[in-house]
């Protein structure tokens, strides 16, 4: 019954495993442990753990491994053999427990020990970009990543199917106006960046390897985490959990740069950003010309001005794309896609979409208790709710008599 | 069926002749109304095992698809839906009936029973499993599920998920849930009721054990899975809200409750592995298995523990930082009964005078490949190195090691080991090496790279890759890998098939096994046992042997032994 050959196919295939392993070690940098290099202490600190983990195990592998090979060889069945019936054996028992125990207990205690440099980011070095206070609040299980004089360029970033959006907080509280990007995210060298992560439809996963772990973005909450990084150089990543099809391709970079070349990007991505909105406002601009001078040749009822100026003559689109500045009525198409105005913002739902076959009271509805029903994938408290107060009735029919044209046909 | 009259013979002497038998039913009828024990666990692993074949081709076309970087042979919906269907099958289709299989055959057999406690209940469990498989596969006509095994909210919504195939993948979990849950009850009462006169809890086989411990585990998570797919179903066609944030529902409330099922379901999967090495190993090594007390305790520690330790799929949510430290030393102590079974099947060999028919080796294989396992694990238990490590080949390679090298290594120990029992047929050794080498070099050259493969930045789930830090090579040597390991188990079925038929006879116990089910014949006859023994040890039949031998002896010394 005895098989000489497996075992020694067994000896050799193991000894083989490692002999193309151990000059891989060298040439390949990501063979044996996780990635780092970007000088961020958080992700300095995972490796040193993995790598005491890893020569723990290893000496258990080899260990335990060789005792098996040894029992194998030394107590094969041959001539002779008399197999010792022992039935246990207290002491050995305790002991190998109680080791096991040890190991972990001291793999514990490292891991605490290491737990400051992993988990807590440290104030940006006096080279590092001089930030305002961070304001990023708790809003979760989770706890913000501030380092401990509390300044840090904190950025948020949104995952979406099947792209990440990163927004550059600033000192107002006006967060329409923040700076953006999308994909590849700049940052200032020694530096504290503080990472607040948000979804907005499906769970993503932010992980940089060489920038330290990965931490989800799951919808409804806010999750945290933070990198300093001391060496310039784009790191890659990609989202770590399955969000869909497009999941493989939902890439992600982070572009170290000195704080002075940061200033130049912000500065420049800043401009870029008014100037598109500022041709946009343009655009809008004109299209709230051409009405006003179409309602200036309409017939104008001046024998009754407290009865309701007839719905016809109250354009709708105008509206839409515009809004009442007078009141404050902000316009439906800065935030909303729809075909027939030619707007094409993604804040809230694409109205062509989620309007289809629905009743003009159910449009009415949506606009006045913008909370009451949601578009999955849009958070609550973003549409504003005042409607009622900036919109007069006649205008408010207008309006919705054009949206319900405009999506389901006259 | 029979009657059976006395009736007087020449000599006067009262005979028992028989006057009229009903035949016995036969053909694929007398199959499928069988409520025998041994017939519905033969045919819950041949059905697994055409699952196998199924979830197996789909691990290759994977593999396929991820041999060289940017490959553009399957499209990211075929891609997503194949790697849910391997994680689905795999676990729910082949793995679980598979177990369910080995444990409905022997665990009557072995605490000597003449059946089940509930025959009819066993079957109703099989056909469920069955109806469950073909629900599944029916998405095959339409979409298939692409949200992988773990189906997270809010990605298997409608609103992300429109296809019916996640509502068969809900129907799956439900059915097969309902089979493993009456197969549990079934499997716990047969154990607490119905064991031989003598098997008192200290006398019990280990693989009964940790049967017994499985059947607890499914009782507690299986209900919650359910719960959990049914909240799924109704907030996707009934208009509830429980996994929806933008209606005040939660996405980690599923994440909470499919790991709350999802790990003791890793358990489930491998304790009853832990059960048939620890039946193999002594039997082998001609010694008494190394410590009765400690593995069983072992099993019910891991079983306590391992329902605690769910959140550690879930160190990258956003989660208070108290629990990720609560829950990172809960599964360092799982790892501590873990430890003290390796050590005490290492001692079972040890001293011991070891033979290495093909069950052995895959025993000794599932010892070196679920130790790496094992302390893996140890790197994704520590939080932070999860950080990095989560969701990533890493975690892949780690699983697989798990549950390859946990579960289906030591079924398929479990096979060579009870195929001679179940078709008084051996297997045929050399063929079966042969396997063996491939399927566990196969599975190493597969997976030890995958390790590789994460720790160099390549998340899991995705249809393609770029070429940075040698992924190209590390997933072309994993994908030459999965096709040896194919190789390997397409030889055992081959095996399988041969040895039905021509296999070389067994008689009742080739092995000259410990436990009862070697005291009848292969195959056992439909009542099992004509007389059950007295147990006296856990090792009831080398008592027998000895107590033989014993008679024997004194036979030979009277002058009338067997011999003369």
């Amino acid at each position: 019954m005895t098989s000489r050959p497996a075992k020694t196919s067994l000896l050799f295939g193991i000894v083989l495993v490692l002999a193309l392993l151990l000059p891989a070690a060298g040439a390949f940098a990501g063979v044996l442990a996780p990635e780092s290099g970007g000088g961020t202490p958080n992700a300095e600190g995972i490796r040193s753990l993995y790598l005491l983990i890893f020569g723990l195990g290893c000496i258990v592998f080899f260990g335990v491994g060789g005792l098996i090979i040894w029992t194998l060889v030394r107590y094969r069945a041959s001539k002779g053999a008399v197999a010792v019936q022992v039935h246990g054996n207290n002491r050995l028992e305790v002991g190998w427990t109680v080791g096991a125990a040890l190991l972990l207990v001291l793999i514990a205690i490292v891991t605490f020990l290491k737990l400051d440099q992993i988990k807590n980011p440290p104030n940006s070095s006096a080279s590092g970009l001089a930030t305002p206070r961070n304001v990023a609040f708790n809003s979760g299980p989770a706890t913000p990543a501030v380092p401990p004089n509390g300044h840090s360029l904190n950025i948020d970033v949104n995952g979406q199917q099947y792209i990440w959006r990163y927004s550059y907080a600033d000192t107002d509280t006006n967060n329409l106006n923040n700076v953006f990007a999308y994909e590849q995210m700049v940052v200032p060298t020694n530096t504290t960046v503080s990472l607040s992560i948000r979804a907005q439809d499906v769970q993503h996963s932010w992980w940089i390897p060489e920038l330290g772990g990965k931490f989800d973005a799951v919808p409804g909450y806010t999750n945290y985490t933070w990198f300093k990084i001391s060496k310039p150089g784009t790191y890659s990543g990609q989202c770590a959990e399955l969000c869909g099809r497009g999941h493989a391709t939902m890439i992600a970079s982070v572009k170290a740069v000195s704080p002075a070349e940061f200033k130049v990007w912000y500065a420049s991505q800043k401009a870029a950003i008014m100037a598109a909105e500022k041709q946009a406002a343009t655009a809008r601009n004109a299209l709230v010309a051409k009405d006003a001078a179409a309602l200036k040749t309409a017939p104008q009822d001046a024998a009754a001005p407290s009865a309701p100026a007839p719905v016809a003559a109250i354009d709708g689109k105008k509206i839409f794309v515009a809004g009442v500045p007078a009141t404050g009525a902000l316009a439906c198409g800065s935030c909303h896609a729809l075909k027939d105005a030619g707007t094409n913002a993604a804040v809230g739902p694409p109205l062509d979409v989620v309007l289809k076959g629905q009743s003009a009271a159910m449009i009415k509805a949506s606009i006045l208790y913008p909370n009451k029903i949601i578009s999955k994938g849009y958070a609550a408290n973003i549409m504003p709710a005042n409607y009622s107060a900036t919109l007069t009735k006649p205008q408010l029919d207008a309006l919705v008599k054009y949206v319900n044209d405009a999506v389901n046909g006259k | 069926m029979t009657t059976t009259t006395a009736a007087p013979s020449k000599q006067g002497i009262p005979e028992i002749v028989t006057n009229s038998a009903a035949p016995r039913p036969s053909g694929w009828l007398s199959w499928l109304t069988s409520t025998d024990h041994k017939r519905i666990g033969i045919m819950y692993i041949v059905a697994s095992w055409m699952f196998l074949v199924i979830g197996g081709v789909e691990a290759l076309l994977i593999r396929l698809q991820l041999a060289v970087p940017d490959n553009t042979l399957l499209s990211p919906q075929t891609y997503n839906a194949l790697f849910t269907m391997h994680g689905t099958t795999m676990i729910f289709l082949f793995l679980m009936p598979m177990i369910a299989g080995i444990a409905n055959y022997t665990v009557p057999l072995m605490i000597g029973a003449r059946d089940m406690a509930f025959p009819r209940l066993n079957a109703l469990s099989l056909w469920l499993f069955i109806a469950g498989g073909i629900v599944f596969y029916g998405s095959l006509l339409f979409s298939p599920a692409e949200c992988g095994w773990t189906c997270y909210a809010p990605l298997s919504e409608t609103a992300f998920s429109p296809s019916n195939g996640v509502d068969s993948w809900i129907f799956l979990v439900h059915l097969t849930g309902i089979a493993s849950f009456i197969g549990a009850l079934n499997i716990f009462v047969t154990i607490t009721n119905m064991r031989a006169p003598g098997m008192s809890w200290g006398r019990v086989p280990l693989f009964v054990w940790t049967m017994l411990t499985q059947a607890i585990l499914l009782i507690i998570s299986i209900p919650v899975i359910a719960g959990a797919v049914t909240l799924l179903l109704t907030d996707r066609h009934f208009g509830t809200h429980f996994y929806d944030p933008s209606n005040g529902g939660s996405p980690l409330l599923w994440q909470h409750l499919f790991w709350f099922f999802g790990h003791p379901e890793v358990y489930i999967l491998v304790l009853p592995g832990f059960g048939v090495i620890s039946e193999i190993l002594p039997v082998f090594s001609r010694k008494p298995i190394f410590g009765y007390k400690a593995i069983v305790a072992a099993t019910l520690a891991i079983a306590v523990i391992g329902t605690l330790v769910w959140a550690h799929h879930m160190f990258t949510v956003p989660l208070p930082f108290y629990l990720l430290i609560f829950f990172m030393l809960g599964t360092y102590l799982v790892a501590i009964p873990t430890g003290v079974k390796i050590f005490n099947w290492v001692f079972t060999m040890w001293r011991g005078a070891i033979e290495f028919p093909v069950a052995m080796l895959y025993s000794i294989g599932f010892l070196a490949t679920f130790l790496l396992g094992g302390i893996t694990g140890i790197f994704l238990a520590t939080f932070p190195v999860d950080w990095q490590l989560h969701d990533t080949y890493f975690v892949v390679a780690h699983f697989h090691y798990t549950i390859v090298g946990g579960a289906v290594f030591a079924m398929m120990a479990g096979l060579y080991y009870w195929f001679p029992k179940m078709t008084g047929r051996m297997m045929d050794e050399k063929l079966g090496k042969v396997s063996f080498g491939l399927t566990l070099g196969g599975f190493w050259i597969t997976f030890l790279i995958q390790h590789s493969a994460g720790l160099s930045g390549m998340p899991r789930r995705v249809y393609e890759y770029a070429d940075v830090n040698n992924l190209g090579l590390y997933n072309m040597i994993s994908t030459i890998g999965s096709f040896i390991l194919a190789l390997g188990v397409l030889l055992t079925i081959v095996n399988i098939v041969q040895s039905v038929k021509k296999g070389a006879k067994a008689g009742p116990d080739p092995w000259r096994g410990n436990t009862l089910e070697w005291f009848t014949p292969s195959p056992p006859p439909v009542n099992n046992f004509d007389i059950v023994p007295r147990v006296r040890s856990v090792e009831p039949m080398q008592d027998i042997r000895r107590q033989i031998e014993r008679q024997d002896r004194v036979g030979d010394e009277a002058g009338v032994g067997a011999g003369s």
